[in-house]
């Protein structure tokens, strides 16, 4: 009898839900509904309530758009052309041609501020993922600190000028090493967490390196 | 206009609190952080206070952060001559 009784005063003091405010305007959810409100710049005036009310039961959809930034390329575009004269040293001028007749040369390329010492032909693994590139692609490396011979050595101050050689580059392909694993574990705790992880590589062979002769380092220098 | 470029080269930790004060005014929070501050007496008299942890070049005009950014950021050393087909 007494339960009962207590039964029925629950479901009396048990509020309709008609009475209640709809859930958006309930102060936890209504300041959701605010906090959506500011990124539109006009409400509309008629604001449907039931409309709101599937909004902010769809947790407050983002009304922003997506920023839209000026595309990046991924591969730096070649530079524009320097039209400052080069100025050769005596010295560089004299021993110059004698660099460029012996047979093969070395150079001291640098890419990301990392230098690869390399000759013709040479394949280097690049320590990272060069984005953008596909095997077949060109690049032509314009960054060098020291360009050399078996007898002959051109030292960069801290580079190069970049028209005294060409240097060019095949991008090869990628190369993936071993997968590997690594179990991370907190003291006092049994749970293990394993890391995996796989990079890939790209594989540049350097297809060409050429010193261009005095005549056409000067005659750029003054047409352009 | 000119300005006051001071960059942090030492940590103000261990320094008095009045010391550490000016460089958190200067919004100087860590090493090697830089601000641009127009060439004011006030300006100099806080990096006369700080002196022995910055170091100030004063230039014509400010830089944004992305700008100070771009210029510690390397050289790629390459670019992509001739592009092969892509499928």
């Amino acid at each position: 009898m007494l339960s009962r009784t207590i039964r029925r005063s629950i479901l009396d003091s048990r509020i309709p839900t008609s009475a209640l405010p709809p859930t958006f305007l309930l102060p936890n959810r209504a300041r959701y509904f605010n906090s959506t409100v500011q990124h539109v710049d006009a409400p509309s005036e008629s604001l449907d309530a039931s409309l709101l009310a599937t909004n902010t039961s769809a947790e407050a959809p983002e009304t922003v758009a997506p920023v839209r930034r000026p595309i990046r390329p991924k591969v730096p575009l070649p530079p524009a052309p320097i039209s400052s004269p080069m100025a050769l040293d005596a010295s560089v001028k004299e021993m110059l041609p004698l660099l460029a007749a012996q047979p093969s040369h070395y150079i001291s390329a640098h890419i990301h501020a990392k230098p690869y010492l390399v000759t013709a032909g040479d394949t280097v693994r690049l320590p990272f993922h060069m984005p953008g590139v596909v095997p077949g692609d060109i690049l032509r490396l314009n960054r060098a600190s020291s360009l050399g011979s078996r007898d002959y050595t051109l030292k960069g101050t801290p580079y190069l000028d970049e028209r005294v050689f060409e240097c060019r580059a095949r991008v090869m392909g990628t190369e993936a090493e071993p997968m590997r694993t690594k179990e991370k574990k907190k003291r006092r705790n049994r749970r293990i967490n394993t890391v995996k992880s796989k990079h890939k590589f790209t594989i540049l062979k350097i297809a060409e390196i050429k010193i261009n002769s005095l005549e056409d380092i000067e005659g750029s220098g003054e047409s352009v | 206009m000119s300005y006051f470029r001071i960059t942090l080269t030492r940590s103000g930790i261990g320094m008095p609190k009045r010391t550490q004060g000016v460089l958190k005014a200067l919004g100087l929070r860590h090493r090697m952080t830089t601000v641009f501050y127009p060439v004011t007496p006030e300006v100099a008299g806080q990096i006369m206070r700080v002196k022995e942890l910055v170091t100030v070049q004063e230039v014509d005009k400010p830089l944004t952060k992305s700008e100070v950014r771009a210029e510690r950021r390397p050289d790629p050393g390459f670019y992509l001559e001739s592009a092969a087909p892509r499928g």
